[in-house]
């Protein structure tokens, strides 16, 4: 061995030693930043999902097992939230589908005016929540809302409608106002899938004497089904949690017919004050949305391998 | 990657958390933190020079007011700096709570009867009486109801912010125009002045109260409306805060059981279930609606002039029913510990503002009557009702015989503990689900009854 070769030695240890490291290193921020802001809090939520957190007794926190759990699915308001919560998932996520594939659909077409229409449709995206559900509860106000106004003056009505106020118009209120402030997302979502569909398809099954429709449902939407998948995962999900517009625009009522299951979750810990329920009721609706998630995945996957199979 | 690199960001992941679980689990359960040792801070006269600084939160309302007021204040106080914050009514309470259950309370802030239970005995609020025993010589001048509401456990917990009583208004020029000159003394007289208003065509919807879900003043609406009806005490609890009210024939079935009539024969607006008090106003101020239930303090926006075209025609009539009796309630000053925490000179300091602004300086509630003169606030200082300026004031929209009469009889809100804001919230939903015709009248008393003893029993 040379003493040129002796002195290289430690050099090329140290550079394994770094190359090794490196990667740890250079991903432990993030990994320090997950265990502290997402880790962390799940544990201890569910830690506490186990203790009794009255807020009005800060200091006595006995140990009640699934207690929490019991008094939750055990409520006046479970069964019927759960209900409520699956009406309006299913009424949101078909509904935001067809208008942002339709909206999608417009988009990828060769028409005039597309860019400031598609500036139009991506507008209420871009608003928070809070103030969508105003503008909402505005648009459909009893006395002064420019919707009875406009249905009014166009004589289909002849005394304006208490929109927010009837259960039944309530929830589809709810669920117009979802699909306003949801569907743009959707539709880029697809427009981004139409977009990466090849033109070669479409002339080969133009040549094969395919109409419109057949071309859409054999072509279109098959090859749609990435985006299908995601935009379904998204929206149940985003479907299920809605809260912000449901405070501002009817506050759960009436009658609690929009009062989602995400609602009482809010209320247990604000309103009764019961922390150790509203945490348990959180894991839930957790449980409930991964539950589906699975099951839509595994779903849309049997069908992939059915039609790629 | 490699197999080995795969098992290795495996295992930090796995380590982490592994931490974060060891970490989570042995968390102490957010046990209120134990209270600071404070260093004995020196006699505020030393510290004339450096002021102490007291956060003050309110719900939005006349939010210019009351900053005029701190500042007046703070003339007047040189080393007491206010830091005005405010939040809305509809989220005020769910608000603070976050607040308090977060160890970050203000130590000055506006309470509320209905809340002063469950506040109270959380520890938040910190009591007046005990710490400023002065505040007591006050009583002899407030509104039973008033003084009631401001009680937890035999100490006083505020200082009058306002009191009001809970009114039955109608638009005087709608009902002549009926042919009525005289307000309705009966619940059926609301009913036939209703049904004339409507087939008028005066208004279509004669009545509409605020009954949103989120609103939390419909408590107070729905036991006036019992209270009309009933004499005496015992309306909705006796005196160990059983339930009374569960059974037909009592005015509190009597007066659920009207509302869902009214809704049916389309006398009530059915909008009233999604409607807060601002709605309310305007629309009684547009002419919608002849007959609501509202605060009094409102009396004074609703015939502002220049409101609509029916400014000055509101006026307050006595809650119809035999006792004419209605709910009278408080919104007042109040303290947290946190005044405390921050030592004497805060105190001082907090007292003074609390006098200041719910009590007598110069021997005058100066800023109860500028609440009373300039906004039409109600008030609990009985010898307020005396006053030339405060007189003057509400004549101007409404009827000072009627309005003192209305105080005479108006009464606390019965069964006032820890579980009362659960079970208001609650109750919302029930009646309404009775007003819609999801379940009977009875239905909705018995869960209420249910829910109620199930919340004491916790």
């Amino acid at each position: 061995m040379t003493q040129q070769q002796v002195a290289a030695k430690p050099k090329r240890n140290w550079a394994i030693l770094s190359q090794r490291i490196y990667p740890y290193l250079s991903i432990l921020p993030v990994a320090i930043v997950i265990a502290l802001f997402a880790i962390y809090p799940i544990l201890h939520a569910v830690r506490m999902s186990f203790y009794q957190y009255i807020l009005t007794r800060p200091n006595v926190h006995p140990f009640v097992g699934l207690g929490n759990f019991v008094n939750v699915i055990t409520s006046y308001y479970f069964k019927e939230s759960i209900q409520v919560t699956g009406i309006y998932t299913a009424a949101s996520v078909v509904g935001v589908i067809v208008y942002g594939l339709g909206v999608a659909l417009l988009m990828n077409t060769k028409i005039r005016l597309s860019t400031p229409l598609k500036l139009v449709i991506l507008l209420p995206w871009a608003l928070p929540a809070v103030v969508s559900g105003l503008l909402w509860k505005w648009i459909l106000n009893s006395d002064f809302g420019i919707l009875n106004g406009i249905l009014y003056s166009v004589g289909l009505i002849d005394n304006y409608i208490p929109f927010l106020a009837i259960p039944s118009l309530a929830k589809a209120s709810l669920v117009m106002a979802f699909i306003w402030k949801e569907g743009p997302l959707v539709a880029i979502f697809f427009l981004a899938g139409l977009q990466l569909i090849p033109h070669e398809l479409y002339e080969a099954a133009r040549i094969d004497g395919g109409t419109s429709w057949k071309i859409f449902r054999n072509v279109t939407l098959p090859l749609l089904r990435p985006v299908f998948l995601v935009v379904i995962v998204y929206e149940t999900m985003t479907a299920i949690l809605t809260f912000d517009t449901i405070y501002v625009m009817t506050g759960g009522g009436p009658a609690n017919s929009t009062a989602l299951i995400s609602w009482f979750a809010y209320a247990e810990i604000f309103k009764s004050l019961n922390l150790g329920n509203g945490v348990a009721l959180a894991i839930i609706i957790a449980m409930i949305t991964l539950v589906l998630i699975i099951l839509y995945l595994r779903v849309l996957r049997t069908e992939e391998s059915t039609v790629t199979g | 990657m490699s197999k080995v690199n795969q098992r290795s960001i495996f295992l930090v992941f796995a380590l982490l958390l592994i931490a974060s679980l060891i970490v989570a689990c042995g968390a102490p359960a957010a046990e209120a933190p134990p209270a600071e040792e404070v260093e004995e801070p020196p006699p505020a006269e030393e510290e004339a020079a450096e002021p102490v600084s007291l956060d003050f939160v309110v719900w939005a309302y006349g939010l210019d007011v009351i900053q005029d007021n701190i500042n007046n204040f703070q003339t007047a106080n040189p080393n007491c700096e206010i830091n005005l914050q405010n939040y809305g009514w509809l989220d005020y309470h769910d608000t603070m709570v976050g607040r308090f259950a977060a160890g970050d309370p203000p130590p000055l802030l506006y309470g509320s009867d209905h809340w002063l239970q469950e506040w109270g005995s959380a520890g938040w609020l910190d009591s007046i009486s005990d710490n400023f025993p002065q505040v007591l010589d006050y009583d002899d001048e407030l509104a039973p109801y008033a003084l009631q509401g401001m009680t937890y456990e035999d100490e006083i917990y505020g200082l009058s912010y306002y009191a009001d009583t809970i009114d039955f208004v109608y638009n005087e020029e709608q009902l002549a125009e009926a042919g009525f000159d005289s307000p309705p003394e009966s619940w059926q007289d609301v009913w036939d002045m209703s049904v004339a208003l409507k087939e008028q065509g005066i208004t279509d919807y004669p009545l509409i109260l605020a009954f949103s879900q989120e609103e939390g003043a419909s408590i107070e609406a729905m036991i006036s409306m019992i209270y009309g009806r009933h004499q005496g005490s015992g309306a909705l609890f006796d005196e160990n805060n059983n339930p009374t009210f569960n059974s037909e024939g009592t005015a509190a079935y009597e007066a659920i059981e009207w509302l869902r009539e009214a809704y049916e024969a389309e006398l009530f607006d059915p909008a009233s279930l999604t409607t807060a008090e601002l709605d309310q106003v305007a629309s009684m101020q547009a002419g919608a609606h002849t007959f609501t239930i509202l605060p009094q303090y409102n009396m004074a926006a609703l015939n502002l002039p220049d409101s609509g075209d029916y400014a000055g025609s509101f006026m307050i009539g006595l809650m119809p029913g035999d006792s004419h009796a209605t709910v009278g309630y408080v919104r007042f000053y109040a303290m947290t510990p946190e005044a405390e925490n921050m030592g004497p000179a805060a105190m001082d300091c907090a007292w003074k503002f609390l006098e200041y602004f719910g009590g007598k300086t110069d021997n005058e509630y100066t800023v109860v009557k500028r609440w009373a003169v300039e906004n039409g606030l109600g008030f609990a200082q009985l010898p307020l009702f005396e006053d030339p300026d405060v007189q003057e004031a509400f004549g101007q929209w409404g009827d000072v015989d009627v309005i003192a009469a209305q105080a005479e009889l108006a009464r606390a809100k019965e069964g006032l503990t820890p579980w009362f804001g659960t079970w208001d919230v609650f109750t919302r939903a029930e009646i309404h689900k009775a007003i819609l015709g999801q379940q009977s009248t009875m239905d909705t008393l018995n869960n209420m009854a249910d829910y109620w003893n199930e919340l004491a029993t916790q």
